[in-house]
């Protein structure tokens, strides 16, 4: 050993180094060590979680119904958590009796008290997860702790309270995120706020109306959004409101709204949105023609066949392919468009919906139209160029005198 | 001479040190960062992104070469991904075999007129396809391009969706990896403009019905290094550039870009040698020249898995091919470097990439040739040596062990004692002979570049099939 040091001691200047090297020797043998030893751990304490799920498991029954008494599990923590897994979930793929039942037994013995706490007190991970398994349990004495999570300095948690809350999926959890965020702005990204809505808000959307009128900014376009995502017909005349709005993100939720309306209603509010200056409500309006599937609708959409952005042509398309009209008369309105890329637009949309050989057939066979406008309809489906033979005027002009008038 | 011989040794040996020691931090990082994730995934839970209305639709680009063994496994696999609004597209790269053919025995495809814009450069489009088994799946069948690029912009004029993800057509996605791919996006959907996924090692688990079924290590060395070196490049070195938002490479077996970026910058450039890294170094370009405020992200999570060559000199051809693209993106944005107007990506990122990575043959391989012209000349101080040696080899090992310690503390994948005894001990013994012929190759790369050899040499694959 003594050799050894005074190696080092005349290495001198590059005593460092050598230090270093050993630090490096060491740094191998410790992680080598940690990895060792953490896979020992964890075979053990896998085999022992294993055994004791399996226990559980087999005895479920009696566990939940408070056969088997809850203290013998519940001051163990290795085997509440086990019982904790479970339960959540078996939350996830239960129907509304199991639910219940799951949930009684989460009151009975406790645990939805000792995860309210956790999601009140913990902080940090811990708390994020006690705010998420909360959620699923979908308590709604849990709300007033999930609605707490929202108001954490830590942005994750914030998170983590919100995931909780839209997995409630109830109204009074939207009333708390709606009250959350009229309180504080967007102190989340717009996403996961707008998803939490839109499962809080399915069941009474009109929760959102009086937040919707008083939010500014940012905040009314998630707002908007929402709405689009969970309108209902009960919402008729406010949509037609917001149809009108300055706010882009807002006409276009109203758009894509209105196709839960009464065509009568809808129609001429969705005939303007159709030629909003903002694409992106022309393409919520188009789609929302398409949904109504009414005769009324089929101008609006030719028209939509022609619109300069692409996903507006697209989804046009499929609009008029999906309102079960007589295609022959469709078809012939859409060449009389006399544009190229609306053309094809339609001849996807009849390819993916697998239409194209019966409107081949019906071109075939109808006597609605004369043999010379047979023959070219026929020759542009075919070929999906219109540089064939104009066609007559009085054959093709239908679509565009339709849609003027 | 002497005195400029001990003087080299010196740059050398703090080049190195400096290296390592930015691995180690990268380490460090890394080992941070994952825990993070392992906690945030806790809390999100991927089921609820699959069930959200909204998820926006993504399409998947694969592009095909001469994939008859493997095309109709990959295309089911791609198929089956969990996610609720999907579209896939194939890119029959003017393969030779029976690629089409196959897919159209499997999945019934019939020529359609789908709306194709050309807004990306390609090769001629010779036809569009779409199943009738399936009609979220599109075949585009072009003529060669020579290029992956060429085949994924082919792709990119035909996808529907906001966002695209280009994978290879053979490589085997897990169930879950769009779901996990997508959930950056789906937090913050405004900054996040693309993310690349995690790449690992197929040879040698066990694949049925185009799933892997289980993990197993390679048993060739050859592959098993790989393994190593994969896990240090993915969950060290990605996970902790991503950290700082200085992501230079997103690998192209699996990455999601935002649709609308790709066409912005004109898709991918056909005549790039990697070009997945050029594409991102573009979109960095385009996005810190507009002054957006953006975010490029990584996900650590193991969801795609790639067959990796199983010969030396496919592993050759490949290494070199890297390098020359590493050389021909950096050569190509040298004016970002030190601008401060490219921020971090201009004064951290590509210096590291020029210094560490582009130089690093040329640096380390000189470093033998001076070491050796040394003793030949007989000044070769022999402690100077033995600290060189000892201290690179022991700090290199750190980190190789750092990256399996990552995948054991996360993911853990390999679950067999035998294959973490063997992935330690390949560990120690990828630094000789590997490392230096792996220095060799990567300078050939560079040489071949500078002489203009940008052929594309086809690197040996088993394909799926083979594998299960």
């Amino acid at each position: 050993m003594g050799s050894t040091f005074e190696t080092i001691r005349r290495l001198g200047p590059a005593a460092f180094v050598l230090k270093a090297i050993i630090a490096a020797i060491v740094a191998d043998a410790l992680l080598l060590g940690f990895i060792l030893l953490r896979r020992a751990y964890r075979a053990r304490f896998f085999a022992k979680r294993d055994a004791r799920v399996f226990e559980f498991r087999r005895n479920w029954e009696a566990l939940i119904s408070g056969e088997i008494p809850y203290e013998t599990w519940r001051k163990k923590p290795f085997d509440l958590r086990i019982v904790e897994t479970i339960v959540l979930d078996a939350f996830e793929a239960a129907g509304r009796e199991e639910s219940a039942r799951l949930l009684n037994f989460l009151r009975t013995s406790g645990l939805i008290d000792r995860l309210i706490f956790d999601a009140q007190r913990l902080q940090g991970w811990r708390r994020r997860r006690a705010l998420v398994s909360l959620g699923r349990t979908r308590a709604l004495e849990g709300i007033s702790a999930l609605a707490e999570g929202l108001r954490d300095r830590d942005a994750e948690t914030r998170l983590a309270a919100l995931r909780g809350l839209a997995r409630t999926a109830c109204p009074e959890a939207a009333e708390e995120i709606l009250l959350w965020v009229g309180e504080t702005g967007l102190t989340v990204p717009p996403l996961p706020l707008q998803s939490a809505l839109i499962q809080c808000c399915a069941e009474r959307p009109q929760v959102l109306l009086p937040y919707l009128h008083h939010a500014e900014g940012p905040l009314r376009e998630v707002l908007g959004r929402v709405l689009g995502e969970v309108a209902t017909p009960s919402l008729g005349m406010d949509l037609l409101e917001f149809a009108v709005d300055n706010l882009d993100e807002l006409r276009a939720a109203a758009a894509r709204a209105l196709s839960h309306v009464q065509p009568g209603l809808a129609l001429d509010a969705l005939s303007e949105l159709a030629r909003d200056p903002i694409w992106f409500v022309r393409l919520r309006a188009v789609v929302s023609l398409g949904r109504l599937n009414h005769q009324g609708a089929v101008p609006l959409l030719l028209h939509g066949l022609t619109d300069s952005n692409r996903l507006v042509r697209l989804r046009a398309a499929e609009g008029l392919v999906g309102i079960r009209s007589e295609m022959v008369s469709t078809f012939e309105e859409v060449v009389a468009t006399r544009d190229l890329y609306g053309l094809h637009a339609y001849l996807t949309a009849l390819e993916n919906a697998g239409l194209r050989r019966k409107l081949e057939t019906e071109l075939e066979t109808t006597d609605s139209i004369n043999e010379n406008g047979r023959k070219l309809l026929l020759a542009v489906l075919k070929t999906g160029t219109l540089a064939v033979e104009q066609p007559e005027p009085s054959e093709l002009a239908s679509a565009e005198t339709s849609f003027r008038s | 001479m002497i005195r400029l011989l001990e003087i080299v040794n010196q740059v050398l040996f703090f080049y190195y040190l400096t290296s390592n020691l930015a691995y180690l931090i990268t380490l460090i990082i890394a080992l941070k960062t994952s825990a993070a994730h392992q906690r945030r995934l806790e809390s999100n839970r991927l089921g609820w992104i699959k069930e959200s209305p909204l998820a926006p639709p993504v399409t998947i680009l694969a592009p095909a070469y001469n994939e008859e063994k493997s095309i109709r496994v990959s295309v089911r696999n791609l198929l089956e991904l969990d996610y609720s609004e999907l579209e896939v597209i194939v890119i029959n790269d003017g393969s030779t075999d029976r690629t089409l053919e196959m897919m159209q025995e499997e999945f019934r495809l019939r020529r359609v007129r789908a709306v194709y814009i050309a807004q990306a450069a390609s090769a001629t489009v010779r036809g569009l396809y779409r199943s009738d088994l399936d009609p979220r799946l599109l075949v585009v069948d072009k003529e060669p391009g020579g290029s992956k690029a060429d085949a994924v912009n082919a792709g990119l004029n035909a996808a529907s969706s906001p966002y695209v993800c280009v994978v290879d057509a053979d490589s085997v996605l897990e169930r879950d990896a769009l779901l996990r791919i997508m959930a950056p996006v789906l937090a913050d959907p405004k900054r996040v403009v693309c993310v690349g996924g995690i790449v690992r090692v197929l040879n040698g688990s066990e694949i049925e019905g185009g799933q892997l079924r289980r993990v197993r290590l390679p048993r060739k060395a050859l592959q098993a290094i790989q393994v190593v070196e994969y896990l240090r490049a993915f969950l060290i070195g990605r996970e902790s550039w991503a950290q700082g938002n200085m992501l230079m490479i997103i690998s192209g077996a699996f990455g999601i870009f935002r649709t609308d970026l790709l066409r912005a910058v004109g898709g991918y450039r056909s005549n790039a040698i990697g070009e997945d890294f050029d594409m991102v170094a573009r979109l960095h370009r385009h996005l810190l020249e507009r002054g957006i405020d953006y975010q490029i992200q990584f996900v650590p999570d193991p969801v795609c898995w790639t067959e990796v060559p199983s010969d030396m000199q496919s592993l050759g051809r490949q290494r070199a091919r890297w390098q020359k693209g590493l050389l021909d993106v950096l050569w190509r944005n040298r004016d970002m470097l030190f601008r401060p107007r490219y921020g971090r990506i201009g004064s951290f990122a590509l210096p590291y990439l020029w210094i560490f990575e582009l130089l690093a043959p040329v640096i380390e391989l000189g470093g033998i040739v001076t070491i050796i012209l040394a003793a030949w000349l007989g000044v070769l101080s022999q402690e100077f040596f033995l600290q060189f040696l000892l201290f690179g080899y022991a700090f290199a090992t750190v980190i190789s062990i750092g990256s399996v310690l990552q995948e054991e503390l996360t993911y853990k994948r390999y679950n067999d004692w035998q294959d973490v005894a063997r992935l330690v001990s390949y560990c120690f013994l990828e630094h000789f002979p590997y490392r230096q012929l792996h220095m060799i190759w990567r300078l050939l790369g560079l040489v071949q570049y500078l002489r203009g050899d940008m052929a594309w040499k086809q690197v040996k694959r088993k394909g799926l099939q083979s594998a299960s």
